[in-house]
């Protein structure tokens, strides 16, 4: 050992007592040529890593698609208030709205809170009980979320959003530059998702896990749109497809013991959704802002088992009606059809902005037409 | 700040310069000192608050405690530090857990008791720093070393940030007097710390967290009768998880400090290839267990008072050891369990006469492979939410649970079993050796080699989002 340091040779008093034997500290150094090693380390890892981004832009990865983490979700949250215009729902909404042509026509850019697989409930009352804001609020509704799930599986992002550190802050700054530079840094690359992706065979009696794909691209201020290898690759858009598949065999409801359909869900439980969200809505509206509700198009067993599953006139209707909010249904507007939706849920980039085009000015119509109405009675 | 993270790569960076710039030395451990509480501060500022209490109330006491002329005096100042630490540790850590058993036997008998809600955060590696600090008066009580001179040394020995939230827990005779002088890494300790901050991310980053965690998570997170395969797997994956991790953060911490010319003492040398559990104490958490057994066992009476007194203060310090890490009847179960182990083995090795074959290598082989199983039945204990967990987790190992589903997908179980095998081995192999004295056996294009892939799988695995497990003790 050629090297070393050690705290043996001290000016810390000598123990009084013999029996009291500190562990020596030493930290010898192995006898290696260590500059020849780090600098050989530095260059192999510098083009094994080119090589590896050269890999996934081969996959349609590409620079400045950024990681949806918390940070990023949080850092759009603390835009959200005072009368700034903000997007809640779930993934639909996060994808189908393109936040440069609402800005273009509105006037505003609007703040993209929408995650998916989360009911937007949940962000609407962090909005609600938060007295700094008192803006517009769009809320995206995928009926199946919006009506049976509190929250989902990005509710989490709120809790983050109020205790996040100062370093977890420093981290995400520090991570965006990196991420506009290299392709690579992305969810889907990492070694442990790769792991869970590899066709291995199930085992005996197990179901097949519900793992959806990567579907889309994302701005550092959350502008999302569907990446371009749903829409491209054939094979992948299978995939993502089958996913959305098996999601609906595992959560399908069970039959009854005769085999007959499973019931609908009851009034009273649509009744407590809504009043639940109504009692929100009118928060925001004391505080002078407003809400409104849309609902993005879906093709496909999407629209099958929403329209089978949750008629127009029990959910959507009532959910207006009740909460006396203005609603933009793609149902109902001819400039809103035949879109293209790769995976059945989610709307092409092309399509995207198709819709955006559509939906901002009747946002603002609908809106003013409503208070108009409240104003009249 | 986590060492995982892409603020302590600008942080240490800052650090390393400050500490090459030329200023005095004096300058230099103000440095220290500021980014510590930096580094500190970046969870939760005002909890520095605590650390300055800390380092306060310590260094007073031990000041009093050495000028007193009276047994009695002696013992009122160190009764002031040990409040105060084991005031913040009882209020902050154990509150909660107190407030619920004391609600539990109010209601069990009979009296209705609602407690108020507990919202308390716990401070990050509350446990850790208090114990070096108490270190600190105990020695001098004890009279087995007199105060330091300098606040400012005592000081960064409380906050020194590379082994302030997980240890390893330092002495006072360890890393106080290396501040007495300026310290330099030379060039050969900077590039091995550095070498050794890279081995301890890929211990925490890719296998604890990519390759063991997952399967763990999906064993002990489905609360309920697992089949036996997927019980081990979990099990053993956990095993591999905690220690991953937390090697990984002592050899991060021992890299840092050195790359700064600090240095620490080891805190593990290949536990899974304990023989005995007196054996596995002398390798697993090694500062953890020598501050135990210095500040409690010994003072206790060790083995000093008789057979029986000697198993109970076995015991004593076992089930203590097990409650540092946390508040729950869990980690009590945990510690009790070593407790029993050491005491068992301290019984057969008074009863059973050393033979000539207790020596061969096919023995000592199983006697590892036994401790190696009977760890692995305290970390169920460790890992799992409550008693009721643990024990279908147990149940499920032993093939007794109804109904066990099969949760882990071939996923999981296979990078599972394949880096737990590779560790158990790799601990085999280095029972008796070091890995600084492995390296140096080893031929420079193999040292390449082995750090070019660790520190590739770091950059492509891109950090992890979980903190150290140990943070939370």
């Amino acid at each position: 050992m050629p090297s070393s340091i050690s705290s043996s040779d001290n000016a810390y008093p000598a123990p009084k007592t013999a029996f009291f034997d500190p562990e020596h500290v030493a930290r010898p150094v192995p006898a290696a040529a260590w500059r020849v090693v780090m600098l050989a380390v530095i260059v192999a890892t510098a083009l094994l890593t080119a090589g590896w981004e050269i890999y996934w832009r081969g996959k349609e990865f590409r620079a400045g698609d950024f990681k949806n983490t918390p940070a990023l979700w949080a850092e759009q949250r603390r835009k959200a208030t005072g009368d700034a215009t903000v997007l809640i729902g779930s993934s639909r909404t996060l994808f189908d709205v393109d936040l440069d042509i609402f800005e273009a026509i509105a006037g505003v850019r609007p703040v993209q809170l929408a995650l998916e697989g989360t009911s937007p409930r949940v962000f609407l009352k962090d909005l609600a009980d938060d007295e700094r804001f008192h803006g517009t609020l769009i809320v995206g509704v995928t009926t199946i979320l919006f009506f049976t799930s509190e929250g989902g599986l990005r509710e989490s992002v709120i809790e983050y959003a109020r205790n996040e550190t100062p370093s977890q802050r420093a981290d995400h700054q520090l991570s965006l530059p990196l991420e506009r530079v290299f392709a690579f840094l992305d969810e889907q690359t990492r070694p442990k998702r790769q792991m869970t992706l590899a066709p291995l065979p199930l085992r005996d009696g197990m179901k097949p896990r519900f793992d959806p794909r990567k579907l889309q691209i994302l701005d550092a201020d959350r502008n999302a749109e569907m990446w371009s290898r749903v829409v491209n690759d054939k094979a992948y858009r299978k995939e993502a497809q089958d996913q959305w598949l098996l999601v609906f065999r595992l959560s399908a409801p069970p039959p009854g013991p005769n085999g007959e359909p499973p019931p609908p869900m009851p009034d009273e439980a649509i009744n407590a959704v809504i009043s639940e969200v109504k009692a929100n809505v009118d928060k925001i509206r004391a505080r002078g802002g407003e809400v409104i509700f849309i609902q993005p198009p879906v093709a496909g067993p999407f629209l099958e088992v929403e329209q089978g599953g949750f008629p127009r006139a029990r959910f959507w209707d009532r959910l207006l009606t009740m909460t006396d909010s203005a609603g933009v249904s793609f149902h109902d507007h001819a400039e809103m059809q035949a879109y293209d939706l790769p995976e059945w849920s989610h709307l092409s980039p092309a399509d995207s902005k198709r819709y955006s085009r559509a939906l901002t000015p009747l946002v603002y119509a609908e809106m003013e037409k409503k208070k108009a109405e409240r104003a009249a009675r | 700040m986590l060492f995982n993270s892409l603020t302590f790569v600008i942080f240490f960076a800052i650090v390393v310069a400050l500490h090459h710039a030329p200023f005095g030395w004096r300058v230099k451990k103000f440095n220290l000192l500021i980014a510590s509480y930096l580094f500190y501060a970046a969870w939760n500022p005002p909890f520095v608050i605590l650390l300055v209490i800390s380092t306060l109330v310590d260094w007073h006491a031990a000041r009093w405690i050495h000028q007193s002329n009276t047994e009695a005096r002696r013992r009122l100042f160190l009764i002031l530090s040990l409040a105060v630490n084991l005031g913040f540790l009882g209020f902050f850590k154990y509150g909660e857990f107190l407030l619920e058993n004391f609600t539990t036997l109010m209601n069990s008998a009979g009296i209705v008791y609602k407690p108020p809600a507990w919202n308390i955060i716990l401070p990050v590696g509350i446990s850790f720093y208090t114990f070096q600090t108490m270190a600190y008066s105990l020695d001098v009580y004890l009279r087995r070393a007199a105060p330091t001179k300098s606040f400012l040394d005592f000081a960064l020995f409380v906050t020194f940030f590379p082994q302030l939230v997980a240890g390893p827990i330092v002495r006072p005779s360890q890393l106080v007097p290396q501040f007495a002088e300026e310290k330099r890494a030379t060039r050969a300790q900077f590039h091995w710390g550095l070498a050794l901050i890279v081995l301890g991310l890929f211990e925490k980053v890719v296998l604890a967290d990519s390759f063991l965690a997952p399967a763990a998570d999906g064993a002990f997170g489905a609360h309920k009768a697992i089949a036996p395969l997927d019980a081990w797997t979990g099990v053993l994956a956990f095993s591999g998880q905690i220690f991953f991790d937390f090697s990984g953060y002592s050899t991060i911490a021992i890299g840092t400090a050195l790359c700064l010319g600090f240095a620490l003492p080891n805190n593990f040398r290949f536990p899974y290839a304990a023989i005995g559990f007196s054996d596995f104490w002398r390798r697993w958490h090694i500062s953890l267990s020598t501050w135990l057994r210095d500040y409690l066992y010994i003072p206790l009476g060790g083995n000093k008072k008789g057979r029986i007194r000697t198993y109970v203060n076995l015991m004593i310090t076992m089930l203590l050891g097990g409650l540092w890490h946390g508040a729950s009847w869990n980690f009590v179960i945990w510690g009790g369990l070593h407790g029993l182990y050491l005491a068992a083995e301290r019984g057969l090795r008074e009863t059973i006469a050393e033979r000539a074959w207790f020596s061969s290598w096919a023995f000592r082989l199983a006697m590892a492979l036994l401790t190696y199983f009977l760890v692995n039945i305290t970390w169920v204990f460790f890992r799992a939410e409550n008693i009721t967990d643990a024990m279908t987790m147990l149940a499920s190992m032993a093939g007794l649970a109804k109904n066990p589903a099969k949760v882990l997908y071939l996923n999981e179980i296979i990078p599972a079993v394949l880096v737990v095998a590779g560790m158990v081995a790799t601990h085999w192999r280095l029972r008796s050796t070091t890995k600084e004295a492995l390296i140096e056996t080893w031929p420079l294009w193999l040292i390449v080699l082995v750090w070019t892939f660790m520190l590739f799988m770091l950059i492509i695995t891109q950090g992890s989002d979980s903190a150290f497990i140990y943070f939370q003790f």
